[in-house]
């Protein structure tokens, strides 16, 4: 490309401008690339997935859901009953418990628990991001959940939550219930969450609980107000649609439950259930916020360009005169800006994912169940395609009019 | 110098619209150059002179006429097709050099190389040989602006021969430059019209310019005249 | 998964919501004079220091495209930011206009919201006897409440839509004594459930049919998740209205009335009588005492007294949240603050935008006239009448553009959304439907915000331009 260096050097010509636009479109494409990333990740996790579909089991009606544990082992089998019907894959329950590490004082960012009681192992197979781990990691949240099984008073604490209560693996820790009044756990921290989606939850083992409950019991002679109440969530794994069809309607037939009766809805249905609440937000958004920061971005972009091509026609017009075609005078100044865009839209977007992936462990935007959102993979090509996009948008009409530029000018004798 | 014309303009009128009233600019103009001559237009502003230039070097077309450039008519060609000929066959050199200032003296002399199917070798052989010819083969690596006007306007000069074209179109090459710097740049001009063969056609104001020609035609209101009014020059 | 938060807040967030109380969009149409004010004093700054500003306009408009884009960025910018401000402030609105500062809102102890609350029966009458609870009938003035979030299913949901809503049902002891303390008027035509809350099907083999009340918000959004052919059919198509049901499970619910709720929470709620919807959802207690108290005084006494602000005068039979409406509701805006600062970082990165595009143009103008400026140093114009000249320019810019953004962030009030409001993070909260609110505070921020920019694009250039040396810049 002989003309490539003729484009650094015009780009080199006015820095200032150059940074100043740069500069523009990195934190204009930094922010697009945070939207398109918590719209993605929703989109992700409300899309039906053809294969491997995960199910919740929850109480029908109420919200927040609150079954008995005696449900568990027949919807962990998908209400199966006879020999024709479906048993699930895999399952795991939920038991939701919320404490605090300071006992009566309400709670804080500092003391603040928050724990599924759940059998171990499930960690490793159920939860989402947790059954795709990379080796070492994986190995060790299995070593950690190997602890748990040894250990029945085990606690995982995500990583934040953990320098947040500002303790460290192998110390203890008493818990004070808060949705769970008058119970105390008594855990030894055996391990840590990878970083990224658990970071301020915890999992403690749902024989513990389950124990604990039973102990209240024992002691104060009759059982807890939520004794009967404990299972918040059930999970089940199926291999495909037709097999969820099939549970779905096992489930509803059941006549196990009907004080409370229960629903089953696929991951994705519920996640986008409850977000539908928040569906104006989001609206806002995608079709509001994201496109006017574009805009912005092309109107930067083409202020730039346009205010270089005015300063630079007499030089355009010598190139013509030397030889030039109209079309070649076009490209070198669409080439300037698109270079100056995919560069910096590149840098900012990679950028951005190294940064908020690996650095900050999310994106914080807490919204629904999601405390934070991952940049998604898509944003190492992002910055490119918008730093691309808006910089043609922003440079087709000053390039454009360099074509018009009459060759005679050059000899008109004002300098 | 043969007496085969090389440049050959016949019967070119070139007028232009100012709202309704229509500008003559040339008249009917005939005039040859023969290859190798080093001819001066003069004439006062508006006679014609730049526009004829322009018609000549393919920058633009006349209204009426013909023009004849070797064995090719400039006059009918179209704007892609006088681009490429302009790049093979005109060397041009500007009264302020328009040189590129982000460019150095070597990448400014290139630059017209860039549109030739050339290797990168190639190119700088041409190169170099053009600016030692312009005596600036050792301030190659400089800016414009680290540049004095002589030697900008040399640099302009080695950017119009690089191509080894057939003709030279100068305009007003010494109108900016002092006494000393526009001796030097018109000893250039004579070395390339004699030792290269060159033919130049320069547009001035300058008498004493227009003497270091072979030959020095006048215009005045768009025709070609033979008795110049001296004083006009002399005013100017 | 539940609230995570927290009664304390961290420092960053204390601040901010000082901030925001200080800042509120109540004192920010003060921001709009104080805008014009300070274009007025450059302008007169300008005129009395003889500074040739036609000079600067004559080159706006010369340059007319490049000023047109650079003041289309500022009007993108600005739109967006009055429009997402108006989204906040429909919403701050909205809590605060919720809440009725004589009404005391008893949840118990630790509960920051209804959702997860439960009121022990014992302890109700007795909180309700104290002092400084308003007596209707010689009895206390209070509503009972069972507050419950269910997910219905929608009857003929669309193609990639929810299957199901979420629906806000409060159940009452006493119709009669809840309208008095909450104060909603029905629509005409409507009229409360009976004490009853049912009445007897046409058909016998039936279940009872379940009285209820709609807020506004909820009757229109239930109306719309009808399907085309049922709502062209039915009596209001964009809403439900009395006499229309709606099917949970195998009861019937029809509507007897529309609260005039628009513009607070209860917007989204649908109401029945406790002692019908309580046992059919399982949740068989109460959630909600809402008191009526004397006056605003006695509310705010009756919830220093329930809390145990002052330990010897406090009370101790139970312990319970209680807390006035209006505080109650200003907790809510929690969203408000999330969202606030979502907009802040917003607004400051489009910003940034906004003046690197004002930052190059004037950069631009001033490199074109460099001459020009040598020229009115030597006739004698001093270095800050270059500037403020220069500042002026971009300073027009702004104005223009931002006044255009705010007109169109402005074409966006009434609209009417749907959102959450809660006290902490994390589900729970309640949705709410309100209007966006663009008002002479919004725009007063927006066209703020539009002069900071301009100010700031326009200042360094123009210090630029200050310092350029006469006789130099005048050789170029």
């Amino acid at each position: 490309m002989k003309f490539l260096m003729l484009i650094l050097k015009n780009l080199r010509r006015n820095i200032l401008r150059s940074a100043l636009t740069s500069a523009g479109v990195m934190v204009l494409v930094f922010v697009i690339t945070l939207i398109w990333s918590i719209l993605g990740f929703l989109d992700t996790v409300t899309s039906e997935k053809t294969s491997n579909f995960k199910g919740i089991v929850t109480e029908k009606w109420s919200i927040p859901s609150q079954m008995p544990f005696s449900y568990a082992d027949t919807l962990e089998n998908g209400a199966a009953r006879e020999d024709t019907d479906i048993k699930p894959m895999d399952s795991m329950t939920w038991q939701f418990f919320i404490g605090t590490t300071e006992k009566g004082k309400g709670f804080s960012l500092k003391t603040f628990v928050f724990a599924f009681c759940m059998e171990p192992k499930k960690l490793l197979t159920m939860m989402d991001e947790l059954d795709s781990l990379a080796p070492s990691p994986k190995a060790e949240l299995e070593k950690a959940v190997e602890a748990m099984e040894q250990n029945r008073q085990g606690i995982i604490i995500g990583q934040k939550r953990l320098a947040a209560l500002e303790k460290r693996v192998g110390d203890r820790i008493k818990i004070f219930g808060v949705n769970y009044r008058d119970l105390e756990l008594e855990c030894e921290i055996v391990g840590t969450f990878p970083l990224g989606r658990y970071d301020n939850n915890s999992c403690i083992n749902r024989d513990y609980l389950n124990a604990s409950l039973d102990a209240y019991k024992a002691s104060q002679g009759k059982p807890h107000p939520l004794a009967n109440k404990t299972m918040n969530l059930v999970w089940v794994k199926v291999p495909d649609r037709d097999s969820f069809a099939q549970v779905s309607n096992q489930i509803d037939n059941s006549p196990m439950f009907t004080t409370p009766p229960v629903k089953i809805e696929t991951a994705s249905s519920g996640v986008a259930n409850f977000l539908a609440a928040y569906k104006d937000l989001l609206t806002i958004l995608r079709w509001a916020l994201a496109p006017s920061i574009i805009a912005t971005l092309a109107v930067v972009i083409s202020n730039a360009i346009s205010i270089s091509v005015r300063e630079r026609r007499k030089e355009m017009a010598v190139l013509k005169v030397l030889g030039f075609q109209p079309n070649q005078i076009m490209f070198l100044v669409l080439g300037e800006a698109i270079l100056l865009g995919v560069v910096a839209g590149s840098i900012s977007s990679i950028g951005t994912y190294f940064l908020v992936n690996r650095v900050m462990g999310g994106i914080p935007f807490p919204i629904a169940f999601f405390s934070s959102f991952p940049v998604l993979d898509g944003a190492l090509w992002w910055g490119a395609a918008i730093g691309f996009a808006t910089s043609f948008a922003g440079s087709i009409l000053p390039a454009l009019s360099t074509r018009s530029i009459k060759v005679v000018d050059v000899f008109s004798k004002v300098a | 110098m043969t007496d085969q014309p090389i440049v050959r303009v016949l019967n070119v009128s070139r007028y232009f619209k100012r709202g309704t009233e229509r500008v003559n600019v040339l008249n009917r103009l005939d005039l040859d150059v023969p290859e190798g001559q080093f001819l001066a237009l003069m004439g006062p502003s508006g006679s014609g002179k730049t526009t004829l230039l322009n018609l000549i070097a393919g920058l633009d077309t006349p209204s009426e006429g013909e023009i004849w450039v070797g064995d090719r008519c400039v006059s009918k060609m179209n704007e892609a097709q006088l681009a490429r000929w302009r790049n093979a066959h005109v060397g041009f050199v500007f009264q302020f050099y328009h040189l590129l200032p982000v460019l150095s003296a070597y990448e400014n002399v290139e630059l017209p190389l860039l549109l030739l199917p050339l290797t990168a070798r190639k190119r700088r052989e041409q190169v170099m040989t053009a600016l030692e010819l312009v005596g600036l083969k050792d301030r190659n690596s400089h800016l414009p602006s680290q540049l004095s006007g002589g030697q900008q306007q040399r640099v302009g000069i080695a950017r119009a021969i690089v191509t080894d074209p057939t003709l030279i179109v100068a305009d007003e090459p010494t109108g900016d430059l002092d006494a000393k710097s526009a001796h030097e740049i018109l000893d250039l001009l004579n070395v390339l019209q004699r030792a290269l063969n060159k033919t130049i056609l320069m547009v001035t104001h300058d008498l004493r310019a227009a003497r270091r020609a072979d030959r020095i035609q006048h215009l005045d209101k768009g025709r070609l005249v033979d008795q110049p009014d001296e004083e006009l020059y002399e005013a100017g | 998964m539940p609230p995570k938060d927290t009664a304390e807040k961290s420092m960053l967030q204390k601040v901010l919501i000082d901030l925001w109380n200080f800042m509120s969009f109540e004192n920010a149409w003060m921001l709009l004079p104080c805008c014009f004010a300070f274009f007025a004093f450059v302008l007169l700054v300008v005129y009395f220091a003889r500074i040739p500003i036609g000079y600067n306009i004559r080159n706006l408009t010369v340059r007319y495209r490049t000023t047109l884009l650079t003041a289309v960025a500022f009007t993108m910018v600005i739109g967006v930011l009055t429009f997402l401000m108006g989204f906040i402030n429909g919403l701050r609105i909205l809590t605060q206009s919720s809440g009725n500062p004589e009404n005391v809102i008893v949840l118990s102890q630790g509960a920051t919201d209804e959702g997860v609350s439960n009121l022990p029966f014992e302890n109700m009458a007795d909180i309700a006897q104290q002092e400084g609870v308003a007596r209707f009938n010689d009895e206390p003035l209070c509503s009972r409440e069972v507050y419950l979030v269910l997910s219905l299913p929608i009857a003929e949901p669309k193609p990639n839509s929810p299957s199901r809503r979420l629906l806000q049902m409060r159940g009452l002891y006493d119709p009669d004594a809840s309208a008095i303390v909450h104060g909603f008027e029905l629509l005409p035509g409507g009229s409360w459930f009976s004490q009853a809350g049912v009445r007897p099907p046409e058909d016998p083999s039936k279940q009872a049919i379940v009285e209820v009340v709609l807020g506004e918000g909820i009757a229109r959004g239930l109306g719309a998740d009808r399907s085309e052919e049922t709502r062209k059919a039915a009596k209001d198509p964009d809403s439900l209205v009395v006499g229309d049901t709606i099917q949970l499970d195998t009861r019937e619910l029809l509507v007897t009335g529309i609260m005039k709720t628009e513009g607070t929470t209860f917007d989204s709620e649908v109401w029945a009588k406790q002692s019908v919807i309580g046992p059919l959802l399982g949740k068989t207690n109460y959630t909600t005492l809402v008191l009526k108290a004397t006056s605003k005084e006695s509310a705010q006494k009756l919830e220093d007294f329930f809390s145990g602000k002052d330990p010897t005068n406090a009370y101790e039979k139970s312990q319970v949240n209680a807390q006035t409406e209006t505080n109650y509701f200003k907790a809510l805006g929690q969203t408000n603050l999330q969202l606030l600062i979502g907009t802040i970082v917003v607004a400051a990165v489009m910003g940034f935008g906004g003046v690197m595009g004002v930052m190059n143009t004037m950069f631009a103008a001033i490199s074109q006239r460099v001459r020009d400026i040598g020229m009115l140093r030597l006739l004698g114009f001093s270095r800050w009448r270059i500037l403020v000249s220069f500042l002026a320019e971009s300073l027009l810019i702004a104005l223009l553009g931002g006044l255009v953004g705010c007109l169109i962030g402005y074409m966006f009030n009434g609209f009417r959304v749907t959102s959450i409001v809660s006290g902490g993070n994390g589900p729970g909260g309640k949705a709410v439907v309100f209007r966006v609110l663009v008002d002479w505070g919004v725009i007063g921020i927006g066209l703020s915000l539009s002069m900071m920019m301009g100010l700031i694009g326009g200042l360094i250039p123009a210090l630029s331009a200050m310092r350029f040396k006469p006789l130099e810049s005048l050789r170029g």
